[in-house]
């Protein structure tokens, strides 16, 4: 069954800045994203870019902003999915799926699109270009994937990866994905990303030369810091409950809604029934016989209805996912700030310590204990000489220390600002789209009842006619 | 007792019973029904005869001597012919009322008989009694004995498991009131059974109990014959008719045992559905709490599946208690119409038997014995009657049918067109745009 309707709430096209496309070194030199040693430093870059880009690319939303002529749409679209077997890494035989990813650029003037690209990916490439934006994004709620394994399912589903209908749902679960990417202001400049588009062969190595993966924050250092931080922004934290919390309804709702649709199956095919006998009874009735008859078909006809109506409201289920996943997203940038407040913390502390050293030093008090002291205690004073010589090296580290803080302050405090900039607009995209998803999920709700009333006026009339 | 055929009434023509004062009572008489309406030119001739004179015992026949042959109530003895309908009815009965009854013994529940008539049989024109299933079981029982070769309508049933229903909860106690003013009107509608003694005395007695006590000691003679066929006779063979009738009824109880199953299939999965929409509305109220922007509208679905959740429980009560219960008792109609049926089987087989007997005798008689007469006589009128109850039957179960199947297809719209109203009615408010800030 493939369905039909591609999600609502997603903007077809994108805005996207695209060079020549002979030239994707122009926009590698623009973009913030060289593979760079330390991805704080591609935030600094990302910083004085943002203010541009947010001038240029406008809400996000495809939308051509008036005053920008050189500005193509770009329509990217997942539009097949395809059984392939081939040999993993380990040199085993595995079956996956793989889906082509075409896009097109739409002419300004004309309105004609022209495809411009077109390759295949499968799930894996796609985990590996999100692994590759959280690292190096971590300002930014970067958009879900959808899920790799079926969950929530109610019965008639399949829980199957290789299951037609999941198939199909998870194509555009990833044409979804892509067009988030493409319409964040910031993600959309990304090289990887246009390579990912537009390179087929060879964009898993270019992707790995980033070795991003060296630069992700190590999960025990992140926990670390979430337990030891004394002083995250307020915001952060309850961002980081509310994500929690939504997590934990959306959870329990798509739960509960599974198990709502499988009762509501129950209903509609156990009057499937009545077509049989009704059929069977007017056999034997006079008069009778022919509303019996008819009222049994419209009994039938209410039966299989419901196939359609829950496969519409599959949709509905994946759009509360995609936020469902999202949630992670949002934890994520709370995370990174706390270990960046952690290791602002930690910098402060030390630099305190040494001024401490240093100053008791000089005084000669010892208040703080330190070794040099300990050992100075045991073997006997130093020498001025001695002491001078630490001061200064102490000394030279607090400067360096300071120096190291103010830095750190900055970055955390530009951190600060872009995240919550991304959060913002997180927040209305979200207050959007699940307003969007609640008004279509009602419309469903009564396109049911309508039908309903229909199946049922015409079954009264056949029954009126006994 | 067959009934024969009906005395003549007196009768006014189509007026209301209200405005018609019984010939035999009286303006003195309490019990006398409305009065205030000017009497027919029929009655002229009682009233003006005097209080005392009016009032008459029992069965006396002043309505009779005031003009029978008016052109009325010979229309009217003709009507009485046919089918008694709408406009002709001389006999109402209504049940209501339930009340519970708290003894020593025992805890019952009493029903009160509304009877309004202008029969004859009845010495006034409208009577009100209080009577426990008990009684219509009686009643049932007595009609069975008393009027063997027609079809008895069915009571709801008779025993209740105990913990599982509760006898005294409103919607048990409606359930059966329906069904019992049912069982009364399909009697008082009948021709011949509506005129029975014992169920005049069911509608008229103070004491009900003191008359079935008279009536045990005398047994009714032709229920006695009809019981038990000695010999075992095989029936030589069934008139086709009544052949078909006999598959008719087996296929058509069959049916109405699986549609009685479907549809307590159906209320059960509308349960478990319920069950679980209870559960899905309150997420999304616990969710609005969470929210800001999206408060209202959450709030908003959480209360218009709350809204859905009482229209299916609506629902569910009413095919439990509207639909059920007529499925079954038109099963258990039928399985006692079989039982009539194989009474008539008894009856020609008895009769076949007389017959082959005389033949066997090889007696020289030109004309048949008198008992082998009876036997056949009694076989004709059980075949009339039957055929006639049969005829009657199909058609009031026709109506039944169309009714129930019809209510059963209203309650569904009415469902969804409250569902319906729930949901449009929130559309506007997600469409709200918050207020700029």
């Amino acid at each position: 069954m493939r369905l039909r309707r591609r999600i609502k709430s997603q903007r077809r096209a994108a805005a996207m800045e695209q060079s020549p496309p002979q030239d994707p070194g122009r926009q590698l030199q623009s973009a913030p994203l060289e593979p760079l040693g330390h991805p704080a430093a591609g935030l600094e870059a990302a910083v004085s870019e943002d203010a541009e880009d947010t001038r240029k690319e406008g809400p996000g939303d495809g939308t051509m902003t008036e005053n920008n002529f050189s500005l193509k749409k770009i329509e990217i679209s997942v539009s097949e999915a395809e059984k392939r077997t081939g040999r993993n890494a380990m040199n085993m035989q595995e079956t996956y799926t793989a889906y082509l990813i075409e896009t097109r650029s739409v002419e300004n003037i004309d309105g004609q699109s022209v495809l411009t690209d077109s390759l295949w990916r499968r799930y894996s490439e796609f985990e590996l270009l999100r692994n590759y934006l959280l690292v190096y994004y971590p300002h930014i709620v970067v958009p879900p994937l959808p899920e790799k394994r079926a969950e929530f399912v109610w019965h008639k589903l399949s829980a199957d990866n290789m299951d037609p209908d999941f198939v199909e749902r998870r194509r555009i679960g990833l044409e979804n994905f892509l067009l988030r990417v493409s319409s964040h202001p910031i993600l959309c400049r990304d090289k990887i990303f246009y390579l990912f588009l537009t390179q087929e062969g060879n964009w898993k190595e270019t992707v790995n030369e980033t070795g991003f993966q060296l630069k992700a924050d190590s999960r025990l250092k992140a926990l670390n810091a979430t337990f030891r931080v004394k002083n995250p922004d307020k915001r952060f934290t309850d961002l980081k409950h509310y994500s929690d919390e939504l997590q934990s309804i959306i959870s329990h709702l798509l739960r509960v809604r599974a198990r709502v649709a499988d009762r509501l199956y129950g209903v509609y095919k156990v009057h499937g029934n009545y077509g049989r006998v009704f059929s069977e009874w007017s056999a034997i009735e006079k008069e009778m016989g022919d509303g019996l008859q008819s009222a049994g078909h419209h009994m039938d006809v209410y039966a299989s209805s419901i196939d359609d109506i829950l496969e519409d409201e599959e949709h509905y289920a994946d759009q509360l996912k995609e936020y469902l996943f999202y949630t992670e997203a949002l934890r994520a940038v709370c995370r990174k700030h706390e270990l960046m407040q952690y290791d602002l913390e930690m910098a402060a502390q030390d630099l305190a310590s040494k001024k401490q050293q240093c100053e008791e030093l000089a005084t000669g008090t010892v208040r703080t204990f330190s070794l040099k002291g300990m050992t100075t205690k045991l073997f006997g004073q130093e020498t001025p000489e001695q002491r001078e010589a630490r001061i200064k090296v102490l000394e030279e580290q607090i400067s360096e220390g300071e120096q190291y803080l103010k830095s750190k302050n900055l970055e955390g405090r530009e951190f600060l600002k872009n995240a919550w900039a991304d959060i913002e607009r997180f927040k209305e995209q979200k207050n959007h789209d699940l307003k969007e998803a609640l008004i279509s999920y009602a419309v469903m709700q009564i396109s049911m009842c309508k039908k309903g009333i229909q199946v049922w006026t015409n079954a009264k009339e056949c029954f009126s006619k006994m | 007792m067959s009934g024969g055929p009906p005395k003549a009434l007196q009768s006014t023509g189509p007026h209301s019973l209200r405005d018609m004062p019984h010939p035999l009572a009286g303006s003195s008489s309490e019990e006398a029904v409305g009065g205030d309406s000017t009497p027919s030119p029929d009655l002229l001739m009682t009233r003006s005869f005097g209080d005392k004179d009016l009032i008459l015992p029992n069965g006396g026949t002043p309505a009779d001597t005031s003009s029978p042959a008016s052109s009325s109530s010979l229309l009217n003895r003709l009507q009485l012919d046919d089918d008694i309908d709408g406009e002709t009815r001389d006999l109402f009965v209504t049940v209501d009322d339930p009340k519970k009854h708290v003894c020593t013994m025992e805890t019952y529940i009493t029903y009160r008989i509304t009877t309004k008539s202008t029969r004859v049989e009845f010495d006034l024109p409208e009577y009100s009694v209080r009577r426990r299933y008990q009684d219509f079981d009686w009643l049932r029982n007595k009609l069975e004995e008393s009027q063997p070769t027609h079809l008895i309508p069915p009571l709801p049933e008779k025993f209740v498991v105990k913990g599982v229903v509760d006898r005294f909860s409103e919607e048990f106690v409606e359930t059966r009131r329906k069904a019992l003013d049912k069982f009364l009107k399909r009697i008082t509608d009948h021709p011949v059974l509506s005129f029975n003694e014992h169920l005049s005395v069911f509608l008229t007695a103070k004491d009900l109990n003191v008359y079935k006590k008279q009536g045990m000691a005398l047994l009714t003679r032709v229920g006695e014959s009809v019981k038990h066929v000695t010999g075992g006779y095989k029936l030589r063979s069934r008139p086709l008719e009544f052949a078909a009738i006999g598959e008719y009824l087996d296929t058509f109880a069959l049916k109405l045992g699986t549609i009685d199953r479907i549809a307590q299939r159906i209320i059960k999965e509308e349960i478990e559905y319920l069950v679980e929409l209870r559960e899905y509305g309150p997420v999304y109220s616990t969710w609005s709490a969470l929210e800001g922007e999206l408060t209202e509208p959450l709030e908003g679905v959480s209360a218009c599946i709350g809204n859905c959740s009482t229209a299916l429980e609506e629902l569910t009560d009413d095919m439990t208690e509207d639909f059920l219960p007529v499925l079954r008792e038109y099963i258990l109609y039928s399985d006692s119409m079989k039982s009539v049926l194989k009474k008539r089987d008894q009856v020609q087989a008895e009769y076949e038997a007389k017959l082959e007997a005389v033949a066997l005798r090889k007696e020289d008689r030109p004309k048949v014995p008198a008992d082998v007469e009876k036997c056949q006589d009694r076989m004709e009128c059980f075949n009339a009657d039957l055929k006639a109850d049969m005829e009657r039957w199909q058609n009031n179960k026709r109506q039944d049918f169309r009714q129930l199947l019809m209510g059963m297809a209203d309650k569904n719209i009415q469902y969804y067109e409250k569902c319906l109203m729930a949901w449009e009615s929130i559309i506007p408010l997600l469409q709200e745009k918050p207020d700029a800030k």
